[in-house]
């Protein structure tokens, strides 16, 4: 890659990592990197993301100051008219912080950010399981739940970017309880503490996170067994509710807890019960490099 | 019996042109139209001369006040052509006629046969022919129908799906069986989503770009409107949210069948759920909601479970699509007292900002939206340009018709 070639920046921001990469014009990835997101706030991880972007610029010897366009991944909500971002509960700070301000700052005025999830949802759309459809979903389950949902071959935001913040879908109580003070209903039963929790709640002790809750299953743990039967079926509620509403062709799993078979193939033995029309599911098949591949396609649509 | 214009370039670019300005500011001098449309004076009195031939338009008066000469004012001619709208619902049928111009003529109502099937279909056909002929207007001059009805329209087939409230509608041809008795094409499409198109024309949800609309009446469904679309799903079953897993256990065996929201929500599930509770006899909901007026306990009971699980319903669509406007609809939705309870849980439950409206409409909503279409593919079928993927917008509301 020469200094004259056109190519895109990408990043995708997690709450544990940070992804980043150099595409060329088309938005296929040249050159990668990973780092653990810098555990101070907002600020710091602005400036971290540049600084990937100068690594990046020397491991293909190019100067990154001036990509064609930036895609930025955030794990939140970006209001599209304002591109105020908000429910971000893992990054210190950054719902204040004018992160597209200080990215415009350093890489011109071609910067874009979108929510993460919605750019695995363009991952998988461009690269992946989801290549031929036109309505799909990217489920994320990991440290919370997020939905990319692509509605007519196009990502659909909602009114104010917040379509798929799907962490206060009413499901998970007993639906006909009180009614719960505040949302969070869905999240409040799978994302990654509540697993834990009910681990530790039926009697398991050993497990700290839910990686050790899988490695556990592996070795016949039977409270890990029964934790994530009742986690598959919530998801799988989850599930049928969204199909119920957009009558999708696929929904990707994804996410660290998404993607695991484990919890997959429960889901998957749940829904023929559950529903009189069949659902496909499907684990997704670019991983955890689906925001950052996403993100650098979408880089790349940018430029046409 | 006009036809659509034969030329083609931009001489069908400028038909379009004035078509539109006469549909969105009637009635206007030839003067006045150049103007609006940017084209020469000469184009503006060729086109009009040529829809005048037409039939499209016709002379209705002339400019007064202003000091000089005075200029004809055209309209559009209510022999342009008309279309048919139907509403299909379990409980009433509904058809309504309008014209070219989007003036509506007439409307009429009556409540649907029972028994379903080819029986329903007769009785559309016999309620459509009545109220053409009772508006002198000759059926051969009725372009398009669009007929609203329960369930979902298989894109692909053509069938209607999972509509089980109104019965043997499922092994129909209803396109083929309606459009040789009427005479003229039939287009199927989802009572909510027509509803709900509706609204987005004549009623509470004019110019709202995202737009969900949840319908409580005989079923329970949702509409979803994004950025000038219609949200119809892979096999147009989106907003089928009988079968949110909401208000029971999904596994039951009503819930299997109806949908576990529906079983409860539905019109049967809440006469079902209010004879459980204790309460006497009843034959309609209505009836339930007017015992909770009069303070019986079980109805009472009834009618706010109903709404707390309406309003659960609604926070999934909230949390999935975040749509700025949620409008309530349907005989049971539009209520207002039930619609300011769910509005009232919603505020504890959702998190979201989203603005809630009760339909306008009412039991309208449906046959306006039917009316809606077929304008749209009238004036399509007329002015079409393949260049231009955006329909004609549609005149906005207020303009009744003369005769009424």
């Amino acid at each position: 890659m020469t200094g004259e070639t056109a190519y895109c920046f990408a990043a995708d921001l997690g709450g544990t990592k940070l992804a980043a990469a150099i595409a060329d014009a088309r938005g296929s990835i040249v050159a990668e990197l990973t780092e653990p997101t810098d555990p101070r706030g907002a600020a710091y991880v602005a400036e971290q993301i540049a600084a990937c972007a100068d690594k990046l610029g020397q491991t293909v010897g190019i100067d990154v100051t001036q990509p064609r366009h930036v895609m930025v991944g955030i794990p939140g909500a970006i209001e599209p008219r304002t591109g105020r971002i908000s429910l971000i509960p893992n990054i210190a700070g950054l719902e204040d912080f004018d992160i597209l301000g200080f990215l415009r700052g350093r890489f011109g005025p071609d910067v874009a950010i979108e929510n993460d999830v919605n750019l695995a949802m363009l991952g998988e759309h461009a690269f992946g399981c989801a290549s031929r459809c036109r309505n799909a979903a990217f489920l994320s389950l990991g440290t919370g739940a997020g939905l990319g949902l692509l509605i007519d071959d196009k990502l659909f935001r909602g009114a104010r970017g917040m379509a798929g913040e799907i962490a206060d879908l009413p499901i998970g109580r007993d639906p006909t309880s009180q009614i719960p003070a505040s949302g969070g209903s869905f999240e409040l039963e799978v994302g990654s503490f509540a697993i834990v929790d009910r681990y530790r709640r039926q009697g398991g002790t050993a497990a700290a996170t839910v990686r050790d809750i899988f490695r556990l299953l592996e070795q016949g743990d039977e409270v890990a067994a029964s934790v994530l039967d009742t986690t598959a079926r919530w998801v799988a509620l989850a599930v049928v509710t969204l199909q119920s509403l957009l009558d999708l062709e696929l929904i990707v799993f994804g996410g660290s807890i998404g993607v695991r078979s484990e919890l997959y193939e429960r889901v998957q033995r749940d829904l023929p019960a559950l529903v009189s029309r069949p659902i496909a599911i499907a684990p997704s098949q670019l991983g955890d490099r689906a925001g950052l591949i996403g993100a650098a396609w979408a880089a790349g649509q940018a430029l046409r | 019996m006009p036809s659509r214009p034969t030329n083609s370039g931009t001489r069908q670019l400028s038909q379009r042109s004035v078509f539109e300005a006469l549909l969105h500011g009637s009635p206007i001098s030839r003067a006045e139209l150049a103007k609006v449309t940017g084209l020469s004076k000469q184009t503006t009195s060729e086109v009009i001369d040529a829809f005048e031939q037409q039939g499209l338009v016709r002379p209705i008066g002339r400019t007064s006040g202003n000091v000089g000469r005075t200029a004809v004012l055209y309209e559009l001619s209510p022999e342009g052509g008309h279309v048919l709208g139907i509403d299909l619902g379990a409980q009433r049928l509904t058809v309504a006629l309008a014209d070219i111009a989007g003036r509506v003529l007439a409307e009429a109502d009556e409540p649907t046969d029972s028994r379903g099937g080819v029986w329903a279909i007769d009785q559309i056909a016999r309620l459509s022919d009545r109220l053409a002929r009772d508006n002198h207007t000759h059926p051969s001059r009725i372009r398009c129908i669009v007929l609203a009805t329960p369930g979902v329209v298989n894109p692909k087939s053509g069938a209607i799906e999972m509509s089980p409230n109104i019965a043997g509608l499922g092994n129909l041809n209803v396109v083929g069986l309606l459009g040789e008795r009427l005479g003229t094409p039939v287009v199927l499409e989802n009572d909510i989503n027509l509803a709900l198109l509706g609204e987005i024309w004549h009623g509470c949800a004019q110019n709202v770009e995202n737009v969900a609309f949840l319908a409580l009446g005989s079923g329970v469904g949702l509409g979803l409107y994004v950025n000038g679309r219609l949200v119809r799903g892979e096999n147009g079953a989106a907003g089928e949210i009988g079968y949110l897993p909401i208000g029971g256990d999904p596994l039951q065996a009503g819930s299997r069948l109806q949908g576990c929201l529906e079983y409860q929500v539905g019109a049967t599930g809440v006469m079902r759920r209010y004879r459980e509770a204790g309460g006497s006899n009843v034959d309609s909901v209505r009836q339930v909601f007017e015992r909770a007026q009069e303070g019986d306990p079980h109805a009472v009971e009834v009618v706010a479970e109903t709404a707390r699980l309406t309003a659960l319903a609604a926070t999934a669509v909230i949390a999935t699509v975040n749509p700025q406007l949620l409008v309530l609809g349907g005989s049971v939705g539009a209520r207002a007292d039930f619609a300011d309870t769910v509005a009232r849980i919603l505020l504890q439950l959702s998190p979201r900002p989203v603005e809630i409206r009760t339909s306008s409409l009412g039991r309208r909503a449906g046959v306006v939206g039917a009316l809606s279409v077929a304008l749209r593919r009238l004036h399509d079928e007329f002015f079409g340009v393949a260049e231009l993927a955006a329909a004609l917008p549609l005149p906005p509301p207020a303009r009744r018709s003369a005769r009424q």
